[in-house]
């Protein structure tokens, strides 16, 4: 009797769990499909579940269009350089917050700690007069240039934890052997952090590569567009007919990196999340 | 600064390595020099210098990028500054937060709509999460690829391009949404009935808080006289003001992923033993939820409450993406900082949004104090 209704209740689990995700993926199929069709299946007023002949015109065209393909590198561009520039600048500060001692360091992390109270939005408008004066309005670099700065304190924070458990007695050999603190932190903390690393490199990947309200605000011609950007303007409010096969192929090759990066470091992610609370 | 942008970008990271490498040195050697007038050890000069070294590039982005802007914000919102300005800018007081708070109605309604979001919208996604995390947690095979599935939104709902298939699918006439809808509640007219008393209800809620936006209830009076929705109605998710918030909400629920794992950690913590006593004691599992789980949950609820709050201010993509120039229904729709940015950037007016910037941030650190203040009295950490 009582396995009877442990089976029945393992079932009814499954049928939740099953209907629970064909809800959450759907968007993601629906997304697919749809770019697989044409115009009039698109925004024909039966369902069209999955087209009776498939069509890939939608992505002939974009991989054809050049703005998209510049669009497409521009987006690989700015995120490759600014995640290689973040990363080592928060992998540095974390090294000094975790593993040297000097004066200054606990007021220091403290005041780190509450900048994450500000919201990011409350800046925006004295950064934009900030870049508007040194004339980078209109490139790339205000997207790029500030994570350079150790940006992103939760990062910072995530990085710091994980070199803390790290034995003192490591680099206090090291140091015996002659080494350096830049050597140490080279040669010995950052390969033992790779995991953790590797945490942040994909958030920051995800922020970036999602990221609209500053390429919105600063790259203001069509040649500089990153893919958020240039994808939403190819949905406009005053078309009577809206190209969405075009716009969900576009959709589609702006979600596949996201979705491959999603799926090698979906472990690295999920614990993340819950060591940071932060979102994706 | 060479025309190509790439090249522009190329040589300005170098620059700004450069620059970076520069005053870090500079700053850990002051600091050496501090610690040395002072007869610190050798070791003790070593470690402060490689310590401000080492930090030194959150320490000068903080300056940069966070400290003088934030200063100069709070100069800027007392002013009626434009970024058109080649004058200094005049000196007004108050004036920009008095006409913020008391005449401005588009701020209004960011403050409306965010209490939509806060009262219907969160309890929704907070529950949809932990009833996730609960089945998540019941251990059993591949839990990880249904975990996959919850948090994938997450990762690419924020996506402007991911957010159109939204868009597709909410048409009002032709959306796979109202389709199925549609073909639902024609099959079976028990389901029609339900889905219209749900229309209705839904579109009173809707009016009575567009009323308080408006000051007046014409548009509830209107509804109501309307009576039960005729039997073809179907939502009219991004059309009309009175469904506006709607498809927010949704977007809400479906990015809860994170809140899910947050609790899957808060469900992880609690004693196994605890559960298998109370099941020896013939608790039954829904006892056992309500008396054991839900309490040493607390405190993950009330972090993914204060978190979801501040985020429902911040709300930006969603609307940008579904509505953006659509007149009736960005008022009827939009969080805190969207205005923010709508009002600096069709005009230009710094202090003005200035003003906006602080007003939000003051309510955000209202939150977090709160949160810091109540979590000791209702939420329960003490019980292991």
């Amino acid at each position: 009797m009582k396995r009877n209704w442990q089976i029945v209740k393992s079932i009814v689990l499954y049928i939740l769990l099953t209907a629970a995700t064909i809800m959450m993926c759907f968007p993601l199929f629906w997304m697919i499909s749809s770019s697989l069709k044409t115009i009039s299946e698109t925004n024909s007023p039966g369902i069209v579940w999955i087209p009776a002949q498939p069509s890939l015109q939608a992505y002939l065209d974009l991989l054809q269009n050049p703005t998209f393909l510049r669009v497409y590198f521009n987006s690989v561009f700015t995120t490759t350089l600014a995640i290689v520039g973040t990363l080592i600048s928060i992998a540095a500060v974390a090294y000094a917050f975790s593993r040297v001692e000097w004066p200054g360091r606990d007021i220091v992390f403290f005041v780190m700690l509450s900048t994450m109270m500000i919201p990011p939005q409350a800046l925006i408008v004295p950064q934009y007069v900030l870049f508007n004066k040194i004339n980078w309005v209109g490139t790339f670099n205000p997207i790029v240039i500030p994570g350079y700065f150790a940006g992103g304190a939760s990062m910072v924070f995530l990085l710091r934890q994980s070199m803390s458990q790290i034995p003192k007695e490591l680099d206090e050999s090291a140091f015996v052997d002659g080494a350096s603190h830049f050597q140490i932190w080279w040669n010995i903390i950052l390969p033992l952090v790779r995991a953790p690393l590797a945490t942040v490199s994909t958030f920051l990947f995800v922020g970036l590569w999602n990221n609209l309200l500053g390429p919105l605000m600063y790259l203001q011609s069509v040649g500089l567009y990153t893919l958020p950007v240039y994808t939403s303007t190819l949905y406009n409010i005053n078309q009577t007919v809206q190209p969405w096969p075009t716009i969900m192929a576009a959709a589609v090759l702006t979600t596949v990196p996201l979705i491959i990066v999603f799926f090698f470091a979906q472990r690295y992610i999920l614990e993340g999340v819950v060591v940071t609370g932060m979102k994706g | 600064m060479p025309d190509n942008p790439y090249i522009n970008l190329l040589v300005t990271a170098a620059l700004t390595v450069l620059f970076i490498i520069g005053t870090s040195y500079g700053l850990g050697a002051l600091a050496r020099a501090i610690v040395r007038a002072r007869g610190g050890t050798p070791k003790h000069q070593q470690n402060t210098f490689a310590g401000y070294f080492f930090a030194a590039p959150w320490i000068i982005g903080f300056l940069i990028f966070v400290a003088v802007p934030l200063g100069l914000s709070l100069y800027w919102s007392f002013t009626d500054y434009r970024v058109t300005f080649t004058h200094a800018p005049n000196w007004v007081g108050l004036e920009n937060y008095i006409h913020l708070i008391t005449k401005d109605s588009g701020f209004r309604a960011s403050i409306v709509n965010t209490l939509y979001y806060t009262i219907i919208g969160l309890p929704l996604q907070m529950g949809v999460a932990l009833l996730l995390a609960v089945l998540l947690n019941q251990k059993m095979k591949g839990e990880r690829v249904f975990r996959m599935a919850f948090y994938l939104p997450v990762v690419l709902g924020f996506n402007a391009a991911v957010l159109l298939v939204w868009r597709l699918m909410l048409n009002t006439g032709t959306g796979i949404i109202n389709q199925i809808i549609r073909s639902i509640s024609t099959s079976v007219p028990a389901i029609g009935y339900v889905v219209r008393a749900e229309i209705y209800v839904h579109e009173v809620i809707n009016a009575f808080f567009l009323g308080i936006t408006n000051g007046n209830f014409n548009l509830l009076h209107k509804v109501i006289e309307t009576g039960f929705p005729a039997a073809n109605r179907v939502p009219l998710w991004v059309q009309s003001p009175l469904w506006s918030k709607m498809p927010i909400v949704l977007l809400m629920v479906w990015g809860c992923g994170t809140m899910m794992l947050i609790f899957l950690a808060g469900l992880n913590n609690i004693p196994r033993e605890l559960q298998e006593a109370a099941e020896v004691d013939g608790a039954s599992s829904w006892q056992r939820f309500w008396k054991i789980s839900f309490p040493l949950l607390s405190p993950y609820i009330f972090y993914n409450l204060i978190v979801g709050l501040i985020s429902t201010l911040q709300i930006f993509e969603p609307i940008y993406v579904l509505y953006r120039d659509n007149q009736p229904l960005v008022p009827s729709a939009i969080s805190m900082v969207y205005y923010l940015w709508q009002k600096t950037f069709s005009h230009f007016e710094i202090g003005y949004g200035s003003a906006i910037s602080w007003v939000i941030m003051i309510i955000i650190l209202i939150i977090t104090l709160i949160q810091f203040r109540l979590q000791n009295r209702w939420v329960t950490y003490d019980i292991y």
